[in-house]
């Protein structure tokens, strides 16, 4: 094994650089032609908004790429001077690397803990440089294994539980509530940033109607627009609150504007005692928070980032369950590559000395013809083959013992040259 | 031999079963593991045979009050072993289990205190003059399930309506369904309970003229408190269709419908031989 993996992330480098050493594809595919007809090397670039990573694996026998290197490569690709580059950059080796590959694709690596969109970028990563022909056997057992350990990671551990952020927090709650969605309005009322992230989240659930109200029009008509709403005048605010199940509201207002009494006069009464659940996100809030009771849930910022921090903590318990997983999938991977590389120089050794031992033992046994008996003439073969097998132990033991340990290249290319096996 | 050691099957076996199957709902919450589970459901199916076989070898007669209850408890151990296939996320068992290991509990102490061993005999009801009481017991059997899984749901209902209240994390607490689905249970449970209790309600009046002392049987708590759960039916029904109450009120009139059911199954029954008791 010969692999490094060789980048920047979100904790090493600041955006500017990492926006700076972001690959289009058309430096994607120079990046692939450039080290594999520079330095023989298979690669896979994995470019996201957290990291710039850049795997890549060579023959054994020649030696690995480093970052002063690499940060020439990238100096050269990207415009950008090296010596900027290279104190921000990390490097990790063979199996280290592997295990660095297999975290970052379950999203241990990640800024948030359990991630799932990390998957599929280094799903999608393994799969240009595959198109381009920059991978080779390394490379294609490498990451196939890391997918699939992302996704083992993710069903046995709960490390992707829940929503860890306060926007998608509201959808834990709605669904305490409400079984089906699409026959759910949802009403939206005002225009702010976190209001429209939260919308993205319920707009999944995909809801038979959005309204949008807002006392500026257009804004309204902007909400509208993203999600595929409808705009509902701000005068007919208690009559959307009586058509809705789901409200999500967001102003700026400096009162609340929907107040208890508004609410039991105008709203209630008319909503026959039906469920409806009010995020009511905005600071200060919009909402009486004396509206909650058993059939109107009012949810503010602060029980949704409540419900963020609790899911973050739950997947953080997970992380020893999930890192033990990553450390055995790696002892599995480098275990199967170090075998899967020995077989065929144990193969030719063994076949080499079975030919050597044949060429002494079959000349003694015809000078010996008439005097031994087939008895005697098994013996002595046994004893022959023995004596090969012991010669033979400690070689193959000590193949064994670096393939564990991770550096059983330099080992296997000593015993071809030992033994004069063909490369 | 099979047989001798189906003979032996007992209220404690089946009871004991189901307790196993709760005991290992409660691990599989405390410490999340696929194994508990399964054990749990090894246990539980274990429970549903032996409940079945004691019924197919025993025959208990539903007329009497330990057998009804035995059976309606085995109606609920099918809805308690479907849910927990169905549901597998959902923390099913621990509330549909108690109430089934309540009811074979309360079954034994009833046969306990007034042995009966009255069996059911399938010829004599089927002909003859047991048939409308057979009719009548099937119907309020019918009814006491939907009334049953309406209990269950309702239950359900007031304690995630609580959770909601309270603002509790959806994460941090045992995994249930939601409102919605829990209301509409309930719903369903009333409209299929509430015609069958009226028409059960309907026969068992035409005969309790025939029972052998007509001022006992009107006055019997069985009656009385049959009439009493028919009347809350037809509130509830009233306030969901009429009054358009909330959920919440409708769930705590379900629990008192639950209640006067078992009044109602424990009492000494006047009529359930038609009417010849």
């Amino acid at each position: 094994m010969n692999l490094r993996a060789i980048g920047c992330n979100v904790a090493s480098a600041a955006v500017e650089l990492r926006e700076r050493l972001a690959f289009n594809p058309d430096k994607m595919q120079r990046a692939f032609t450039e080290l594999n007809t520079r330095f023989a090397a298979e690669t896979v670039i994995l470019d996201t908004c957290n990291r710039v990573e850049i795997y890549v694996s060579r023959q054994d026998t020649v030696a690995p790429l480093h970052i002063p290197l690499m940060a020439e490569f990238l100096a050269e690709i990207h415009g950008v001077p090296a010596s900027e580059i290279v104190p921000h950059l990390y490097e990790h080796a063979d199996a280290q690397a592997a295990k660095h590959l297999f975290r970052v694709a379950s999203g241990l690596d990640s800024v948030v803990i359990g991630e799932g969109q990390i998957a599929g970028q280094v799903k999608d990563a393994y799969e240009i440089a595959l198109k381009s022909t920059a991978t080779g056997s390394f490379l294609n057992a490498l990451f196939p294994s890391a997918i699939r350990v992302s996704r083992r990671v993710r069903t046995e551990t709960g490390i992707a539980h829940g929503h860890v952020s306060v926007s998608s927090a509201a959808v834990d709650f709605v669904r305490q509530v409400f079984e089906t969605f699409t026959d759910k309005t949802v009403l939206v009322i005002g225009a702010g940033k976190m209001g429209r992230l939260t919308l993205k989240h319920l707009a999944e659930l995909k809801p038979a109607a959005i309204l949008v109200t807002n006392r500026n029009p257009e804004k309204a008509a902007d909400v509208a627009k993203e999600c595929d709403g409808h705009v509902v005048p701000w005068q007919q605010l208690d009559d959307a609150l009586v058509q809705a199940d789901i409200v999500l509201s967001t102003t700026g207002a400096p009162e609340p504007i929907v107040t208890r009494h508004r609410f039991d006069n105008k709203v209630r009464r008319r909503r026959a005692g039906r469920t409806l659940v009010i995020f009511d996100i905005a600071v200060p809030r919009d909402f009486d928070p004396a509206i909650h009771d058993g059939e109107v849930s009012v949810f503010n910022v602060d029980d949704l980032a409540r419900e963020a921090d609790r899911c973050m903590g739950e997947r953080n318990r997970h992380l020893p369950a999930a890192e033990a997983i990553v450390e055995a999938e790696v002892a599995k991977f480098v275990s199967d590559w170090n075998k899967r590389a020995n077989g065929p120089v144990i193969g030719q050794l063994t076949a080499e000395v079975d030919k050597v031992r044949d060429g002494v033992v079959a000349p003694l046994l015809d000078k010996l013809n008439g005097k031994l008996t087939d008895a005697e003439k098994a013996y002595i073969e046994g004893a022959f083959r023995l004596f090969q097998n012991k010669l033979l132990h400690g070689p193959i033991a000590a193949l064994h013992e670096a393939s564990r340990e991770g550096h059983s290249g330099g080992l296997r290319e000593a015993l071809r040259m030992l033994f004069g096996l063909k490369g | 031999m099979t047989g001798s050691l189906v003979q032996n099957i007992h209220h404690y076996c089946v009871g004991l079963s189901y307790l196993c199957a709760f005991l290992l709902e409660i691990a599989r919450l405390l410490w999340p593991a696929r194994g508990w589970r399964i054990a749990g459901l090894g246990f539980g199916a274990a429970g549903l045979v032996a409940h079945t076989a004691y019924l197919f070898v025993q025959q208990p007669s539903p007329a009497v009050p330990h057998g009804s209850v035995l059976l309606l408890a085995w109606v609920l151990a099918l809805f308690y072993f479907y849910g927990t296939v169905h549901h597998a996320k959902q923390a099913w068992a621990v509330f549909v289990l108690p109430v089934v290991i309540a009811l074979v509990a309360l079954s034994r102490v009833l046969l306990t205190a007034a042995p009966d061993h009255a069996a059911f005999n399938f010829a004599g009801w089927a002909s003859g003059d047991r048939f409308w009481g057979a009719v009548h017991g099937v119907l309020i059997l019918f009814a006491s399930v939907g009334v049953s899984v309406s209990f269950l749901a309702s239950m359900m209902y007031l304690i995630q309506a609580r959770r909601l209240r309270r603002k509790v994390s959806p994460g941090a607490v045992i995994p249930m369904l939601n409102l919605e689905r829990l209301e509409t249970m309930n719903r369903h449970s009333l409209n299929w309970a509430f015609p069958m209790l009226t028409a059960g309600l309907l026969v068992g009046t035409l005969l309790i003229p025939h029972g052998p002392s007509l001022s006992d049987n009107w006055l019997s708590v069985k009656v009385l408190s049959t009439a009493g759960l028919w009347l809350v039916f037809l509130v509830l029904l009233y306030l969901r269709y009429g009054a358009h109450v909330p959920a919440r009120r409708l769930a705590l009139f379900s629990v008192v419908a639950f209640t006067l059911l078992l009044v109602a199954l424990v009492a000494a029954h006047p009529f359930a031989d038609g009417g010849a008791k």
